[in-house]
C-alpha cells in the first residue's frame, strides 16, 4: 500500500493505461471490432448522392445512417478512432515485446551448464571412437555446414560449444508491426499535406488549377484557426478549386477501339492525353503522353488518365493527311467542318462538309453505315469531303475518310486524302492527387513483404555441445533448442547429430 | 485453340488421380498411391504447359495479356496453385492422404469449367486492368487462396478425427428448424427491396459472427456443436460448387457480355421459379443431414490413415504461414496497382475490404497461435471461418455486394 502511495496518480493511471494497451486479447478484440465494422461499409454502398440512397431506403433510414456515419463509414470519428486505438494497441504491444526479443538476439553465445542441457527439449548423445580434438573439429565441421556460428570454450571436463543461427529472425514480428505501422503514418501524412482531385481540359486548352474532392487537413485547420489562410478558392455552388502553381494543357487525345473483323468495336483498348507542363510564366517545360496505369507526376502533383468525353456542341478542326500517290511525304491540312482549305502542292480546295462521330463501311456494299455513339463519341469518325479544282468552285468529286476503313476510299486523282484527326471537341478526365505519404506507405508495403516472411520461415536455433573423455573415447553430448518451427528444427538437429557420428 | 485440348487432359488426368487417391485411402496400396502422385505431377505439367500456351495464344491474336483475368482463366489457375501447394505438400510431409480431399476440388472446378463451357474466349481488357502489377496481383491472392484453401481441407480432417460423436439427432433439428426459419425470411425480406435484402445480410451475418466466436471460445468443451459445424463447412463447400455447376449448365445461351456474377445462383437457390429454388433448398438440408449422419463414419477411415492431429495441426499453420504472406502481397500489390492507376492505394472499395477481412482472421489465427499459444480445435475452426471469408471475398462480394472488380464477369 505504502508503495501505491509514493506512486503518483500519473504514474497510476498511465500505468494503468499501459497494460491496457499491451493486450494481445486487445488486439484480437479490436481484429474483430474492425472487421464486423468494415462489413457494415461493404454492405452499405459508399459516397452515394442523397437521391440514390433514397431509391434505396426510406427517409427514416437514411437519417439515421446518416447520422451514424454509415454513408462514409471508412472516415467517420468513430471509425478513426478504432484505427487510433488499434495503433496504440500495436504501438505498446511491440514496445512492450521488443527489448526482450532485441536482448535474445543480441545475447552473445554463452557455454551451457550440465544441469541446464537437460531441460533443453532435444538433447542426444553421441560416442566417438576419437580423440577430444578430433571430435571437437568434427562438431564445429557439422555445425558449420549447417550454418551455425560456434564459440569454443575450454572448461575443466572437457570443451564447450555453443552456437546458434537465425537470431534476427526474432526482428521478424516487428519488422512486420513496424510496417504496419509505417503504412498507417503514411496515409495520415497523405491525409494531412495530400489531397485528391480532379481536372476535365478540352483539347488545346489549359488548366491552372485542380477541383477538389477532399482538401489537406493541414490547410483546414491552420485556416480554421485563423493561423494562415487557406490556398483553396472556394466560390459557392462550385467545387473548391486549388492553384496549381504551373499550367497543364491538353496537346491531343486519342482513343484506340479493340477492332473486330476489321471493325471498331466501341469498347476502348487504350486511351491516352498528349500534356503539356508550362511554368508561370508560361514557359514550356515537359511533355508527357500519359496513359492509364501510366501518370504524369510534376511537383509531386501526379495526373492520371482517369475518363474522357465529347464536349456538346463543339466545332473542332479535322486534320486531313494528303500524300502522293506514287509516295512521299504526307502533308497535313486542317480545316474546321463547313470550311475549305487550299493545297498548294496538289493545287486543289478541300472542303469539309460534315463529320460524323461513328460509321463503318459494309464490306459487301461498300455502303457506309452510321451508328448511334452515346454522347457522340467519336469511335470512328467519318468526314465528308469536296475537292474543287484548283481555288476555283469546279467541283471534282466527292468521296468520304474514316478512321478505320475496311476499303481504299474514293480517290480518283493522283494522290489520298486520308483521315487524321478531329481535334478540339474531346476533353480529358484527369485524376489529380498529391500524396506526399505514399513513399512512406511504399516502405510499409516493402517491410509487410519481408517481415511475416522472416518471422514465419526463420527460426533461432541454438545447439550446444559438451565433449567429455571416457574410456579413452569421446562422448559428445548435444543440445539444441529453437524457438520456432520445432518439428524442423528436430530434423536438422538429428542431422547434425548423424553427421558428427558418421565420421 | 491448343489450350483448351491440353485443358481437357489435365481435366481427365485430375480425375483418374482423384480416384486413385481415393482408392490409394479406401486400399492403402502402395502402388495406387505412386501412380496417384505420378499422374498428377503429369496433370499439373499438362496444365501448366496449357497456361503457358493460353499467354501465348493471346499474344497470337494481338491482345497479348496474362491468363488471369476473367473467371474462366482465374478459376482454371485456382485449380493450377492449389495442385502445386498439393503436390508440395505431398513432397515434404511424405503423405498422400491429403489428395483424397484437395483432388476431388480440383477436378470439380475443372471439370465444371469444361463441361460448362464458361466463355473461354481470350476477350480484350479494359486500359485499367492492363497493368503488369494485375498480373502480380492476381498471381499471388490466388497463391495464397490456394493455400488457405489446402489448410481449409486438412482443418476439416482434423475437425472430423476431434469428434467423438455426432451428439443428439436434436442438435440437428435445431440447425435445420433455423434454415427453414432463415432462408424463408431471406427471400420475404428480399423481395421488399434493397435495405431489406441489406438487412436480412447484416442480420445473418452478426448471428452467423456469434456462432463462430462462440465455436472459437467455447468449441473445445462442445464437441457436438463443433460437429455441426464440421457439416455445416461441408455442406457449404459441396453445395456452392454443385450449385455453381448447375449454373454453369444452365448459363450456356446466357447472352455474351452478361456478367456471372448477376447470375450465380440463379438456376437453383435464387431461381425465379419458387418451386425450383424450394427443391434446391430442400436439396441442401438433405445433403446436410447426410454430411450430419454419416459423416462420422468417415472418422474411422481417417483415424486409421491420417497423420497425427499434431501434425494436422501444424501442417494447417504452415498452410496459413505461407498463405497469409501471400495474401499480403496479393493485397499489396493490388493497392499498388491501384494507385499507379487512379492514384489511390486504398479506397474501401468491397472486394479490398473483404480481402482485409480475411486477412484480420487469419492474423487472429496467427497471434491466437503464437501469443496465446492456443492449438487443436480452435486453431481447426478459425482456419475453417478463414476460408469461408476466403470463399466470400472470392464470390459473395460480386453475389452480394458489388464492386469495381471485374473478373468476376462471366467473360
Amino acid at each position: 500500500m505504502e508503495t501505491k502511495n509514493q506512486q503518483g496518480i500519473v504514474e497510476v493511471v498511465s500505468e494503468k493505461i499501459w497494460k491496457f494497451f499491451s493486450s494481445v486479447k486487445l488486439a484480437v478484440i479490436l481484429l474483430i471490432i474492425l472487421a464486423i465494422v468494415s462489413v457494415i461499409g461493404t454492405v452499405i454502398q459508399q459516397n452515394q448522392s442523397p437521391e440514390e440512397y433514397l431509391q434505396e431506403y426510406t427517409q427514416g433510414t437514411v437519417d439515421l445512417f446518416e447520422t451514424l456515419g454509415f454513408f462514409d463509414l471508412y472516415h467517420t470519428w468513430w471509425f478513426v478512432l478504432l484505427l487510433l486505438l488499434f495503433t496504440a494497441n500495436l504501438t505498446v504491444c511491440t514496445l512492450e515485446r521488443f527489448p526482450y526479443a532485441w536482448k535474445a538476439m543480441r545475447a552473445p553465445l554463452k557455454p551451457i551448464e550440465e544441469d541446464a542441457v537437460k531441460a533443453l527439449p532435444f538433447r542426444k548423445d553421441v560416442t566417438l571412437k576419437t580423440g577430444v580434438e578430433q571430435a571437437e573439429s568434427l562438431v564445429l565441421a557439422a555445425l558449420g555446414g549447417k550454418r551455425y556460428r560456434t564459440l569454443v570454450s575450454k572448461e575443466s571436463g572437457g570443451t564447450g560449444i555453443a552456437s546458434q543461427k537465425g537470431a534476427f529472425s526474432r526482428m521478424g514480428v516487428y519488422i512486420t508491426h513496424v510496417s504496419i505501422l509505417l503504412i498507417f503514418t503514411g496515409a495520415l501524412i497523405g491525409a494531412f499535406f495530400g489531397y485528391k482531385g480532379f481536372l476535365n481540359i478540352p483539347e488545346g486548352e489549359a488548366s491552372a488549377v485542380v477541383y477538389l474532392r477532399n482538401e489537406p487537413l493541414w490547410d483546414k485547420i491552420m485556416s480554421g484557426l485563423g493561423i494562415s489562410k487557406s490556398p483553396v478558392s472556394y466560390v459557392e455552388g462550385r467545387v473548391p478549386a486549388l492553384p496549381l502553381g504551373f499550367y497543364v494543357a491538353l496537346q491531343d487525345f486519342e482513343v484506340d477501339y479493340y477492332v473486330n473483323q476489321g471493325r471498331p468495336t466501341g469498347m476502348p483498348s487504350e486511351y491516352w492525353s498528349i500534356l503539356s507542363v508550362y511554368d508561370q510564366n508560361r514557359q514550356k517545360v515537359l511533355d508527357k503522353r500519359i496513359r492509364v496505369n501510366d501518370p504524369l507526376t510534376h511537383h509531386g502533383i501526379t495526373f492520371y488518365q482517369s475518363s474522357y468525353g465529347t464536349i456538346p456542341n463543339a466545332t473542332g478542326t479535322v486534320k486531313l493527311g494528303i500524300r502522293p500517290k506514287t509516295g512521299g511525304a504526307t502533308e497535313t491540312v486542317e480545316a474546321k467542318p463547313g470550311a475549305s482549305v487550299y493545297v498548294p502542292s496538289i493545287d486543289r480546295t478541300i472542303r469539309v462538309t460534315g463529320v460524323m462521330p461513328y460509321g463503318m463501311r459494309d464490306p459487301m456494299s461498300g455502303r457506309i453505315n452510321f451508328y448511334q455513339s452515346r454522347n457522340d463519341e467519336l469511335i470512328n469518325p467519318v468526314v465528308d469531303l469536296e475537292v474543287f479544282k484548283g481555288k476555283s468552285t469546279q467541283l471534282l468529286y466527292r468521296t468520304q475518310v474514316m478512321k478505320i476503313d475496311s476499303q481504299e476510299p474514293n480517290m480518283p486523282e493522283n494522290y489520298t486524302i486520308g483521315y487524321q484527326d478531329y481535334w478540339g471537341v474531346r476533353y480529358t478526365g484527369l485524376q489529380v492527387t498529391k500524396d506526399p505519404g505514399v513513399w512512406v506507405v511504399y516502405l510499409g508495403f516493402i517491410l509487410l513483404c519481408v517481415g511475416p516472411v522472416i518471422a514465419f520461415f526463420g527460426s533461432h536455433r541454438k545447439v550446444w555441445a559438451r565433449i567429455q573423455e571416457k574410456n579413452g573415447q569421446a562422448v559428445v553430448l548435444l543440445a539444441g533448442s529453437s524457438n520456432r518451427n520445432r518439428i524442423a528444427f528436430e530434423r536438422e538437429f538429428a542431422r547434425i547429430a548423424e553427421d558428427i557420428a558418421k565420421k | 485453340m491448343e489450350s483448351s485440348l491440353l485443358f481437357s487432359i489435365a481435366t481427365v488426368a485430375y480425375l483418374l488421380a482423384m480416384v486413385m487417391y481415393i482408392s490409394y485411402v479406401a486400399f492403402r496400396k502402395e502402388g495406387i498411391g505412386k501412380a496417384a502422385s505420378f499422374i498428377t505431377y503429369a496433370g499439373l505439367l499438362i496444365q501448366t504447359a496449357a497456361l503457358v500456351m493460353r499467354w501465348v495464344e493471346s499474344y497470337q491474336m494481338g491482345i497479348g495479356r496474362v491468363p488471369l483475368s476473367n473467371l474462366y482463366e482465374s478459376l482454371v489457375f485456382f485449380t493450377w496453385s492449389t495442385v502445386l501447394i498439393y503436390v508440395v505438400v505431398e513432397w515434404k510431409y511424405k503423405t498422400r492422404i491429403f489428395g483424397a480431399f484437395v483432388m476431388p476440388v480440383a477436378f470439380l472446378a475443372l471439370a465444371f469449367i469444361n463441361v460448362a463451357g464458361i466463355s473461354n474466349d481470350i476477350t480484350p481488357l479494359v486500359p485499367a486492368l492492363k497493368s503488369n502489377w494485375l498480373f502480380y496481383h492476381v498471381l499471388i491472392s490466388f497463391l495464397g487462396y490456394a493455400a488457405f484453401g489446402v489448410a481449409f481441407a486438412i482443418s476439416m480432417i482434423f475437425l472430423l478425427i476431434d469428434m467423438d460423436e455426432r451428439g443428439p439427432v436434436r442438435d440437428l433439428w435445431y440447425a435445420l428448424v433455423a434454415i427453414v426459419v432463415i432462408a424463408p425470411i431471406g427471400y420475404a425480406m428480399a423481395a421488399q427491396g434493397e435495405h431489406m435484402k441489406q438487412a436480412f445480410w447484416m442480420g445473418l451475418g452478426v448471428v452467423i459472427l456469434a456462432w463462430f466466436i462462440y465455436l472459437v471460445t467455447r468449441g473445445a468443451k462442445n464437441k457436438p456443436m463443433v460437429y455441426l459445424f464440421w457439416s455445416f463447412c461441408v455442406t457449404l463447400a459441396i453445395s456452392m460448387l454443385v450449385a455453381m455447376g448447375i449454373d454453369f449448365l444452365n448459363m450456356k445461351g446466357m447472352p455474351a457480355g452478361e456478367s456471372f456474377k448477376k447470375h450465380l445462383f440463379e438456376a437453383t437457390f435464387l431461381n425465379q421459379s419458387l418451386p425450383i429454388a424450394l427443391v434446391s433448398w430442400a436439396a441442401v438440408i438433405g445433403l446436410f443431414y447426410a454430411v450430419w449422419a454419416k459423416g462420422i463414419a468417415l472418422k474411422k477411415v481417417l483415424t486409421q490413415y491420417a497423420p497425427s492431429q499434431d501434425i494436422l495441426d501444424d501442417v494447417t499453420y504452415r498452410m496459413i504461414a505461407i498463405g497469409w504472406p501471400l495474401l499480403t502481397g496479393g493485397i499489396i500489390t493490388g493497392a499498388v496497382w491501384a494507385n499507379s492507376a487512379w492514384g489511390t492505394y486504398w479506397s474501401w472499395d468491397p472486394k479490398e475490404t473483404w480481402s482485409l477481412i480475411t486477412w484480420f482472421v487469419y492474423a487472429i489465427y496467427l497471434h491466437a497461435r503464437y501469443v496465446r499459444g492456443w492449438k487443436g480445435t480452435q486453431m481447426a475452426v478459425i482456419s475453417a471461418v478463414g476460408f469461408l471469408a476466403v470463399i466470400f471475398t472470392y464470390l459473395g462480394v460480386n453475389l452480394v455486394l458489388s464492386g469495381l472488380h471485374s473478373y468476376g464477369g462471366m467473360n
